[in-house]
Protein backbone atom coordinates (compact mmCIF):
# COMPACT_ATOMS: atom_id res chain seq x y z
CA UNK A 1 0.00 0.00 0.00
CA UNK A 2 1.44 3.38 -0.93
CA UNK A 3 1.43 6.55 1.17
CA UNK A 4 -1.63 8.05 -0.53
CA UNK A 5 -3.66 4.91 0.05
CA UNK A 6 -2.64 4.71 3.71
CA UNK A 7 -3.50 8.37 4.35
CA UNK A 8 -6.81 8.11 2.49
CA UNK A 9 -7.87 4.92 4.27
CA UNK A 10 -7.01 6.31 7.70
CA UNK A 11 -8.91 9.54 7.01
CA UNK A 12 -11.99 7.55 6.02
CA UNK A 13 -11.85 4.74 8.55
CA UNK A 14 -10.49 6.46 11.64
CA UNK A 15 -11.67 10.04 11.21
CA UNK A 16 -14.95 9.57 9.36
CA UNK A 17 -13.95 11.76 6.40
CA UNK A 18 -16.05 11.19 3.27
CA UNK A 19 -13.92 9.60 0.56
CA UNK A 20 -15.29 11.97 -2.09
CA UNK A 21 -14.02 14.98 -0.09
CA UNK A 22 -10.38 13.82 -0.17
CA UNK A 23 -8.36 15.53 -2.93
CA UNK A 24 -4.66 16.27 -3.08
CA UNK A 25 -5.28 20.01 -3.07
CA UNK A 26 -7.73 19.98 -0.14
CA UNK A 27 -6.42 21.63 3.06
CA UNK A 28 -6.65 19.25 6.01
CA UNK A 29 -8.72 21.73 8.00
CA UNK A 30 -11.48 21.45 5.39
CA UNK A 31 -11.71 17.79 6.36
CA UNK A 32 -12.16 18.90 10.01
CA UNK A 33 -8.68 17.64 10.85
CA UNK A 34 -7.65 19.91 13.72
CA UNK A 35 -4.29 19.85 15.51
CA UNK A 36 -5.31 17.01 17.83
CA UNK A 37 -6.58 14.93 14.91
CA UNK A 38 -3.33 15.52 13.00
CA UNK A 39 -1.22 14.34 15.94
CA UNK A 40 -3.40 11.25 16.16
CA UNK A 41 -3.06 10.69 12.42
CA UNK A 42 0.72 11.06 12.70
CA UNK A 43 0.89 8.16 15.19
CA UNK A 44 -1.44 5.99 13.10
CA UNK A 45 0.66 6.50 9.95
CA UNK A 46 3.87 5.78 11.87
CA UNK A 47 2.45 2.50 13.20
CA UNK A 48 1.06 1.39 9.87
CA UNK A 49 4.15 2.15 7.79
CA UNK A 50 6.72 1.69 10.55
CA UNK A 51 8.27 5.10 9.92
CA UNK A 52 9.16 8.12 12.05
CA UNK A 53 7.37 11.38 11.28
CA UNK A 54 8.59 13.17 14.40
CA UNK A 55 10.41 15.82 12.42
CA UNK A 56 7.60 16.45 9.95
CA UNK A 57 5.79 19.71 10.68
CA UNK A 58 2.04 19.23 10.30
CA UNK A 59 -0.62 21.93 10.39
CA UNK A 60 -4.23 21.89 9.34
CA UNK A 61 -3.38 24.47 6.66
CA UNK A 62 -1.34 21.80 4.85
CA UNK A 63 -3.02 19.94 2.01
CA UNK A 64 -3.61 16.21 1.76
CA UNK A 65 -1.04 16.20 -1.04
CA UNK A 66 1.62 17.85 1.14
CA UNK A 67 1.04 15.26 3.85
CA UNK A 68 1.28 12.39 1.37
CA UNK A 69 4.54 13.83 -0.03
CA UNK A 70 6.01 14.12 3.47
CA UNK A 71 5.08 10.51 4.22
CA UNK A 72 6.47 9.41 0.85
CA UNK A 73 9.75 11.15 1.66
CA UNK A 74 10.07 9.19 4.88
CA UNK A 75 9.08 5.90 3.25
CA UNK A 76 11.73 6.41 0.55
CA UNK A 77 14.33 7.34 3.15
CA UNK B 1 -27.73 25.65 62.37
CA UNK B 2 -29.85 24.56 59.45
CA UNK B 3 -30.69 26.93 56.63
CA UNK B 4 -34.08 25.73 55.42
CA UNK B 5 -35.15 26.43 51.89
CA UNK B 6 -38.56 26.40 50.31
CA UNK B 7 -39.34 22.93 48.95
CA UNK B 8 -38.57 22.63 45.26
CA UNK B 9 -39.71 19.93 42.87
CA UNK B 10 -37.84 19.62 39.60
CA UNK B 11 -39.94 18.13 36.80
CA UNK B 12 -38.57 14.98 35.19
CA UNK B 13 -39.59 15.25 31.55
CA UNK B 14 -37.23 12.87 29.78
CA UNK B 15 -35.25 9.66 30.33
CA UNK B 16 -32.38 8.01 28.49
CA UNK B 17 -30.91 4.61 29.32
CA UNK B 18 -28.05 2.53 27.99
CA UNK B 19 -27.77 -0.65 30.07
CA UNK B 20 -26.86 -4.30 29.91
CA UNK B 21 -30.59 -4.94 30.36
CA UNK B 22 -31.45 -2.98 27.24
CA UNK B 23 -30.72 0.16 25.26
CA UNK B 24 -33.46 2.75 25.55
CA UNK B 25 -35.65 3.37 28.59
CA UNK B 26 -38.55 1.36 27.20
CA UNK B 27 -36.47 -1.73 26.42
CA UNK B 28 -34.55 -1.60 29.70
CA UNK B 29 -37.71 -1.19 31.78
CA UNK B 30 -39.40 -4.09 29.99
CA UNK B 31 -36.43 -6.40 30.57
CA UNK B 32 -35.99 -5.39 34.21
CA UNK B 33 -39.66 -5.88 35.05
CA UNK B 34 -40.34 -8.99 32.92
CA UNK B 35 -37.18 -11.10 32.85
CA UNK B 36 -36.42 -13.03 35.97
CA UNK B 37 -32.82 -13.76 35.06
CA UNK B 38 -30.09 -11.38 33.90
CA UNK B 39 -29.04 -11.77 30.28
CA UNK B 40 -26.36 -9.09 30.11
CA UNK B 41 -23.37 -10.86 31.67
CA UNK B 42 -20.39 -11.58 29.43
CA UNK B 43 -16.72 -12.52 29.65
CA UNK B 44 -14.69 -9.76 27.95
CA UNK B 45 -11.21 -10.69 26.69
CA UNK B 46 -9.77 -7.89 28.83
CA UNK B 47 -10.72 -9.78 32.01
CA UNK B 48 -9.39 -13.18 30.90
CA UNK B 49 -8.16 -15.40 33.76
CA UNK B 50 -8.92 -12.89 36.51
CA UNK B 51 -10.67 -14.26 39.64
CA UNK B 52 -13.66 -12.26 38.42
CA UNK B 53 -13.57 -12.55 34.62
CA UNK B 54 -17.15 -11.45 33.94
CA UNK B 55 -19.21 -8.27 33.95
CA UNK B 56 -22.47 -6.81 32.66
CA UNK B 57 -21.91 -5.33 29.20
CA UNK B 58 -24.09 -3.42 26.76
CA UNK B 59 -24.53 -5.84 23.89
CA UNK B 60 -27.04 -4.46 21.42
CA UNK B 61 -25.27 -1.25 20.57
CA UNK B 62 -22.57 -0.19 18.12
CA UNK B 63 -21.62 3.37 19.16
CA UNK B 64 -19.64 3.93 15.94
CA UNK B 65 -22.75 3.08 13.93
CA UNK B 66 -25.02 5.31 16.02
CA UNK B 67 -22.67 8.28 16.41
CA UNK B 68 -20.53 8.05 13.28
CA UNK B 69 -16.75 7.69 13.30
CA UNK B 70 -15.99 11.43 13.37
CA UNK B 71 -18.04 11.95 16.56
CA UNK B 72 -17.25 8.65 18.25
CA UNK B 73 -13.44 8.99 17.94
CA UNK B 74 -13.36 11.88 20.40
CA UNK B 75 -14.96 9.87 23.22
CA UNK B 76 -14.17 6.83 25.29
CA UNK B 77 -17.02 4.36 25.68
CA UNK B 78 -18.56 5.96 28.80
CA UNK B 79 -18.92 9.29 26.99
CA UNK B 80 -20.41 7.56 23.95
CA UNK B 81 -23.04 6.01 26.24
CA UNK B 82 -23.72 9.43 27.77
CA UNK B 83 -24.28 11.04 24.37
CA UNK B 84 -26.60 8.24 23.23
CA UNK B 85 -28.59 8.43 26.50
CA UNK B 86 -28.72 12.24 26.32
CA UNK B 87 -30.10 12.19 22.78
CA UNK B 88 -32.82 9.80 23.93
CA UNK B 89 -33.66 11.81 27.06
CA UNK B 90 -33.89 15.11 25.18
CA UNK B 91 -36.07 13.61 22.43
CA UNK B 92 -38.22 11.93 25.08
CA UNK B 93 -38.72 15.32 26.74
CA UNK B 94 -39.87 16.77 23.43
CA UNK B 95 -37.07 19.35 23.51
CA UNK B 96 -35.46 20.64 20.34
CA UNK B 97 -31.79 21.59 20.62
CA UNK B 98 -32.21 23.73 17.48
CA UNK B 99 -34.62 26.08 19.24
CA UNK B 100 -34.02 25.89 23.01
CA UNK B 101 -32.28 28.69 24.89
CA UNK B 102 -29.01 26.79 25.00
CA UNK B 103 -27.36 29.05 27.60
CA UNK B 104 -30.11 28.06 30.06
CA UNK B 105 -29.38 24.33 29.73
CA UNK B 106 -26.96 22.61 32.13
CA UNK B 107 -25.27 19.20 31.93
CA UNK B 108 -24.16 17.35 35.07
CA UNK B 109 -22.89 13.80 34.60
CA UNK B 110 -21.33 11.57 37.22
CA UNK B 111 -18.67 8.95 36.61
CA UNK B 112 -16.33 7.18 38.98
CA UNK B 113 -13.55 6.24 36.59
CA UNK B 114 -14.07 8.20 33.38
CA UNK B 115 -12.08 6.86 30.45
CA UNK B 116 -10.16 4.25 32.43
CA UNK B 117 -10.55 1.73 29.59
CA UNK B 118 -8.69 3.99 27.16
CA UNK B 119 -6.18 4.86 29.88
CA UNK B 120 -5.47 1.18 30.53
CA UNK B 121 -5.18 0.43 26.80
CA UNK B 122 -2.77 3.31 26.22
CA UNK B 123 -0.65 2.39 29.21
CA UNK B 124 -0.27 -1.08 27.71
CA UNK B 125 0.71 0.54 24.40
CA UNK B 126 3.41 2.59 26.11
CA UNK B 127 4.87 -0.41 27.92
CA UNK B 128 4.85 -2.63 24.85
CA UNK B 129 5.66 -0.18 22.06
CA UNK B 130 7.12 2.90 23.69
CA UNK B 131 6.10 6.47 24.43
CA UNK B 132 6.12 7.48 20.75
CA UNK B 133 3.20 5.16 20.02
CA UNK B 134 0.90 6.62 22.67
CA UNK B 135 -2.25 8.39 21.46
CA UNK B 136 -2.39 12.18 21.94
CA UNK B 137 -6.02 11.80 23.06
CA UNK B 138 -5.40 10.37 26.54
CA UNK B 139 -6.30 13.49 28.55
CA UNK B 140 -9.40 14.58 26.62
CA UNK B 141 -10.84 11.06 26.50
CA UNK B 142 -10.05 9.95 30.04
CA UNK B 143 -11.03 12.96 32.14
CA UNK B 144 -14.22 12.36 34.09
CA UNK B 145 -15.84 15.53 32.74
CA UNK B 146 -15.57 14.31 29.14
CA UNK B 147 -19.05 12.73 29.27
CA UNK B 148 -20.51 16.14 30.13
CA UNK B 149 -18.46 18.01 27.54
CA UNK B 150 -19.29 15.43 24.85
CA UNK B 151 -23.01 15.86 25.52
CA UNK B 152 -22.66 19.66 25.36
CA UNK B 153 -20.84 19.46 22.03
CA UNK B 154 -23.30 16.96 20.60
CA UNK B 155 -26.46 18.84 21.60
CA UNK B 156 -25.13 22.40 21.46
CA UNK B 157 -25.55 23.10 25.18
CA UNK B 158 -24.00 26.42 26.29
CA UNK B 159 -24.97 26.58 29.97
CA UNK B 160 -22.88 25.33 32.90
CA UNK B 161 -21.59 21.75 32.65
CA UNK B 162 -19.33 19.54 34.69
CA UNK B 163 -18.55 16.02 35.81
CA UNK B 164 -19.30 14.73 39.28
CA UNK B 165 -16.93 12.25 40.91
CA UNK B 166 -18.08 10.64 44.16
CA UNK B 167 -17.34 7.03 43.18
CA UNK B 168 -20.47 4.87 43.13
CA UNK B 169 -22.80 7.67 44.21
CA UNK B 170 -21.69 9.96 41.35
CA UNK B 171 -24.89 9.54 39.33
CA UNK B 172 -27.16 10.29 42.29
CA UNK B 173 -25.03 13.27 43.34
CA UNK B 174 -25.24 14.56 39.76
CA UNK B 175 -29.05 14.41 39.82
CA UNK B 176 -29.10 16.07 43.24
CA UNK B 177 -26.71 18.77 42.08
CA UNK B 178 -28.91 19.42 39.03
CA UNK B 179 -31.88 19.77 41.40
CA UNK B 180 -29.93 22.44 43.29
CA UNK B 181 -28.90 24.28 40.10
CA UNK B 182 -32.54 24.40 38.97
CA UNK B 183 -33.69 25.53 42.40
CA UNK B 184 -31.07 28.31 42.38
CA UNK B 185 -32.32 29.47 38.97
CA UNK B 186 -28.96 28.87 37.33
CA UNK B 187 -30.67 27.04 34.46
CA UNK B 188 -34.15 26.09 33.23
CA UNK B 189 -33.21 22.63 31.97
CA UNK B 190 -30.62 20.18 33.31
CA UNK B 191 -29.48 16.93 31.73
CA UNK B 192 -28.19 14.87 34.64
CA UNK B 193 -27.22 11.36 35.65
CA UNK B 194 -24.25 9.06 35.26
CA UNK B 195 -22.13 7.20 32.72
CA UNK B 196 -19.52 4.48 33.16
CA UNK B 197 -17.64 1.84 31.20
CA UNK B 198 -14.72 0.15 32.85
CA UNK B 199 -13.82 -2.78 30.64
CA UNK B 200 -10.31 -2.33 32.01
CA UNK B 201 -8.13 -5.20 33.14
CA UNK B 202 -6.15 -3.04 35.54
CA UNK B 203 -9.19 -1.82 37.45
CA UNK B 204 -10.94 -5.19 37.68
CA UNK B 205 -7.68 -6.91 38.69
CA UNK B 206 -7.43 -4.49 41.59
CA UNK B 207 -11.10 -4.96 42.54
CA UNK B 208 -10.38 -8.70 42.70
CA UNK B 209 -7.43 -8.07 45.01
CA UNK B 210 -9.73 -5.97 47.19
CA UNK B 211 -12.10 -8.98 47.44
CA UNK B 212 -14.96 -6.64 46.61
CA UNK B 213 -16.26 -8.43 43.52
CA UNK B 214 -18.04 -11.74 43.22
CA UNK B 215 -15.93 -14.71 42.20
CA UNK B 216 -18.84 -16.94 41.21
CA UNK B 217 -17.17 -17.88 37.93
CA UNK B 218 -19.14 -21.08 37.54
CA UNK B 219 -22.40 -19.13 37.24
CA UNK B 220 -21.75 -15.45 36.45
CA UNK B 221 -25.39 -14.58 35.74
CA UNK B 222 -26.27 -15.62 39.30
CA UNK B 223 -23.32 -13.80 40.89
CA UNK B 224 -24.98 -10.46 41.58
CA UNK B 225 -27.68 -11.33 44.15
CA UNK B 226 -28.51 -8.32 46.33
CA UNK B 227 -29.77 -9.07 49.86
CA UNK B 228 -29.43 -12.84 49.29
CA UNK B 229 -27.77 -15.04 51.95
CA UNK B 230 -25.37 -16.37 49.31
CA UNK B 231 -24.17 -12.97 48.03
CA UNK B 232 -20.40 -12.68 47.76
CA UNK B 233 -19.64 -9.33 46.15
CA UNK B 234 -20.69 -6.98 43.40
CA UNK B 235 -20.40 -7.48 39.64
CA UNK B 236 -19.23 -4.55 37.54
CA UNK B 237 -21.54 -3.23 34.86
CA UNK B 238 -21.37 -0.52 32.19
CA UNK B 239 -24.00 1.91 31.02
CA UNK B 240 -25.50 5.36 31.28
CA UNK B 241 -28.68 6.79 32.73
CA UNK B 242 -29.69 10.40 32.20
CA UNK B 243 -32.73 12.47 33.10
CA UNK B 244 -33.99 15.73 31.72
CA UNK B 245 -34.98 17.89 34.68
CA UNK B 246 -36.71 21.23 34.36
CA UNK B 247 -37.86 24.08 36.52
CA UNK B 248 -41.57 23.28 37.00
CA UNK B 249 -42.81 26.51 35.41
CA UNK B 250 -40.58 25.89 32.39
CA UNK B 251 -42.04 22.42 31.89
CA UNK B 252 -45.56 23.77 32.43
CA UNK B 253 -45.15 26.64 29.99
CA UNK B 254 -44.26 24.34 27.15
CA UNK B 255 -46.91 21.77 28.05
CA UNK B 256 -44.39 18.99 28.73
CA UNK B 257 -45.46 15.71 30.27
CA UNK B 258 -44.08 15.53 33.80
CA UNK B 259 -43.17 11.91 34.41
CA UNK B 260 -42.17 12.39 38.04
CA UNK B 261 -40.52 15.00 40.22
CA UNK B 262 -37.23 15.16 42.06
CA UNK B 263 -38.45 16.73 45.29
CA UNK B 264 -35.61 16.31 47.73
CA UNK B 265 -31.90 15.66 47.90
CA UNK B 266 -29.50 14.90 50.71
CA UNK B 267 -25.77 14.22 50.65
CA UNK B 268 -23.33 13.37 53.41
CA UNK B 269 -19.84 12.06 54.06
CA UNK B 270 -18.93 9.16 56.35
CA UNK B 271 -15.49 10.51 57.29
CA UNK B 272 -14.78 6.89 58.13
CA UNK B 273 -12.83 4.78 55.62
CA UNK B 274 -11.52 4.66 52.05
CA UNK B 275 -13.72 1.74 51.06
CA UNK B 276 -15.89 0.39 53.88
CA UNK B 277 -19.10 2.21 54.70
CA UNK B 278 -19.71 3.43 58.23
CA UNK B 279 -20.73 0.16 59.95
CA UNK B 280 -23.69 1.82 61.65
CA UNK B 281 -24.93 3.38 58.42
CA UNK B 282 -25.02 6.80 60.04
CA UNK B 283 -23.67 8.50 56.91
CA UNK B 284 -26.34 7.23 54.52
CA UNK B 285 -28.94 7.75 57.27
CA UNK B 286 -27.96 11.42 57.48
CA UNK B 287 -28.27 11.80 53.69
CA UNK B 288 -31.70 10.15 53.67
CA UNK B 289 -33.06 12.21 56.58
CA UNK B 290 -31.80 15.38 54.89
CA UNK B 291 -33.49 14.40 51.61
CA UNK B 292 -36.80 13.65 53.37
CA UNK B 293 -36.68 16.99 55.19
CA UNK B 294 -35.76 18.78 51.96
CA UNK B 295 -38.84 17.32 50.28
CA UNK B 296 -41.01 17.78 53.41
CA UNK B 297 -41.92 14.12 53.19
CA UNK B 298 -42.59 11.89 56.20
CA UNK B 299 -41.08 8.38 56.39
CA UNK B 300 -44.56 6.89 56.18
CA UNK B 301 -45.14 8.56 52.80
CA UNK B 302 -42.38 6.59 51.10
CA UNK B 303 -43.75 3.57 49.25
CA UNK B 304 -40.69 2.29 47.42
CA UNK B 305 -36.92 2.42 47.77
CA UNK B 306 -34.64 1.59 44.87
CA UNK B 307 -31.73 0.59 47.07
CA UNK B 308 -28.02 0.81 46.37
CA UNK B 309 -28.08 -2.97 47.04
CA UNK B 310 -24.73 -3.90 45.51
CA UNK B 311 -24.67 -7.56 46.56
CA UNK B 312 -21.69 -7.10 48.85
CA UNK B 313 -22.09 -8.70 52.27
CA UNK B 314 -21.50 -5.45 54.13
CA UNK B 315 -23.36 -2.87 52.02
CA UNK B 316 -26.62 -4.73 51.77
CA UNK B 317 -26.91 -5.36 55.49
CA UNK B 318 -25.92 -1.86 56.59
CA UNK B 319 -28.18 -0.23 54.02
CA UNK B 320 -31.16 -2.45 54.81
CA UNK B 321 -30.89 -1.89 58.57
CA UNK B 322 -30.68 1.86 57.95
CA UNK B 323 -33.76 1.83 55.68
CA UNK B 324 -35.80 0.01 58.30
CA UNK B 325 -34.57 2.36 61.03
CA UNK B 326 -35.42 5.55 59.12
CA UNK B 327 -38.44 4.57 57.05
CA UNK B 328 -39.99 1.60 58.87
CA UNK B 329 -40.99 -1.75 57.41
CA UNK B 330 -44.19 -0.78 55.55
CA UNK B 331 -42.49 -0.02 52.25
CA UNK B 332 -41.25 -2.05 49.31
CA UNK B 333 -37.54 -2.31 48.59
CA UNK B 334 -35.62 -3.71 45.63
CA UNK B 335 -32.24 -3.50 43.96
CA UNK B 336 -32.09 -3.53 40.17
CA UNK B 337 -28.34 -4.19 40.06
CA UNK B 338 -28.74 -7.91 39.34
CA UNK B 339 -30.14 -6.87 35.94
CA UNK B 340 -27.74 -4.01 35.13
CA UNK B 341 -24.64 -4.89 37.14
CA UNK B 342 -23.06 -2.36 39.44
CA UNK B 343 -22.46 0.43 36.97
CA UNK B 344 -20.45 2.41 39.55
CA UNK B 345 -20.71 6.10 38.72
CA UNK B 346 -23.63 5.48 36.35
CA UNK B 347 -25.65 3.54 38.93
CA UNK B 348 -27.36 6.54 40.53
CA UNK B 349 -28.41 7.88 37.12
CA UNK B 350 -29.72 4.56 35.81
CA UNK B 351 -31.51 3.73 39.05
CA UNK B 352 -33.08 7.19 39.45
CA UNK B 353 -34.48 6.77 35.93
CA UNK B 354 -35.83 3.33 36.93
CA UNK B 355 -37.39 4.89 40.04
CA UNK B 356 -39.14 7.44 37.82
CA UNK B 357 -40.50 4.56 35.73
CA UNK B 358 -41.61 2.71 38.88
CA UNK B 359 -43.59 5.78 40.02
CA UNK B 360 -45.04 6.27 36.58
CA UNK B 361 -46.09 2.63 36.10
CA UNK B 362 -46.90 2.07 39.80
CA UNK B 363 -44.83 -1.06 39.52
CA UNK B 364 -41.86 -2.11 41.65
CA UNK B 365 -39.10 -3.89 39.70
CA UNK B 366 -37.95 -7.13 41.33
CA UNK B 367 -34.54 -7.96 42.76
CA UNK B 368 -33.35 -10.61 40.31
CA UNK B 369 -31.37 -13.54 41.72
CA UNK B 370 -32.71 -12.92 45.25
CA UNK B 371 -33.68 -16.44 46.25
CA UNK B 372 -33.21 -16.61 50.01
CA UNK B 373 -33.25 -13.18 51.66
CA UNK B 374 -30.69 -12.60 54.40
CA UNK B 375 -32.76 -13.36 57.52
CA UNK B 376 -31.25 -10.38 59.34
CA UNK B 377 -32.94 -7.97 56.91
CA UNK B 378 -36.32 -6.75 58.22
CA UNK B 379 -37.69 -5.41 54.92
CA UNK B 380 -40.29 -6.35 52.32
CA UNK B 381 -37.87 -7.14 49.50
CA UNK B 382 -39.53 -7.44 46.11
CA UNK B 383 -38.18 -10.48 44.27
CA UNK B 384 -39.12 -13.09 41.66
CA UNK B 385 -41.50 -10.77 39.82
CA UNK B 386 -42.44 -7.11 39.56
CA UNK B 387 -45.07 -6.07 42.08
CA UNK B 388 -47.85 -3.56 41.32
CA UNK B 389 -48.32 -1.09 44.17
CA UNK B 390 -49.83 2.30 44.96
CA UNK B 391 -47.24 4.86 45.97
CA UNK B 392 -46.78 8.58 45.48
CA UNK B 393 -43.26 8.84 46.81
CA UNK B 394 -40.07 6.84 46.25
CA UNK B 395 -36.47 7.05 47.38
CA UNK B 396 -33.18 6.34 45.65
CA UNK B 397 -30.11 5.73 47.82
CA UNK B 398 -26.47 5.61 46.70
CA UNK B 399 -23.21 5.05 48.57
CA UNK B 400 -19.72 5.57 47.17
CA UNK B 401 -16.20 4.47 48.08
CA UNK B 402 -14.73 7.21 50.23
CA UNK B 403 -17.97 7.53 52.19
CA UNK B 404 -19.92 9.70 49.75
CA UNK B 405 -23.63 9.15 50.42
CA UNK B 406 -26.61 10.49 48.53
CA UNK B 407 -30.38 10.14 48.73
CA UNK B 408 -33.06 11.44 46.39
CA UNK B 409 -36.77 11.74 47.10
CA UNK B 410 -38.98 11.41 44.03
CA UNK B 411 -42.70 12.06 43.81
CA UNK B 412 -45.36 11.34 41.20
CA UNK B 413 -45.71 13.81 38.36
Amino acid sequence: MNAAEVVNDLLVQRFGVAKADIRFETPLRKLKMDSLALEELRVLIEVQLDIDLDEVALTSRDTVGALVSAVDGKVAA
Amino acid sequence: MTARQQPFSAAVTGLGLVTAAGVGAKAAWHTITHDCAPGGVSRPDELMDLPCDFMYTVGDLDPAEVLGVATQRLMDRFSQFAVIAAREAVADAGLEPETWDSARVAVVIGSAHGGVSFYDEQHTTMLQRGARRVSPKLAPLSVINSAASSVCTDLGVHGPSFGVATACSSGAVAVGTAHQLLRAGVCDIAIAGGAESTIARLLVASACQMKAVSTRRDKPSAACRPFDVERDGFVVGEGAGLLVLERPEHARARGATVRAQVSGYGASSDAYAAVAPDPDGTGIERALRTALADAEVAPGDVGYVNAHGTSTVVNDLIEAMMLERVLGDHLLVSSTKAMTGHTLGAAGGIETALTVLALEHQLVPPTANLEVPDHRIPLDLVRQEARPARFDCAVKTSLGFGGHNAALVLTRG
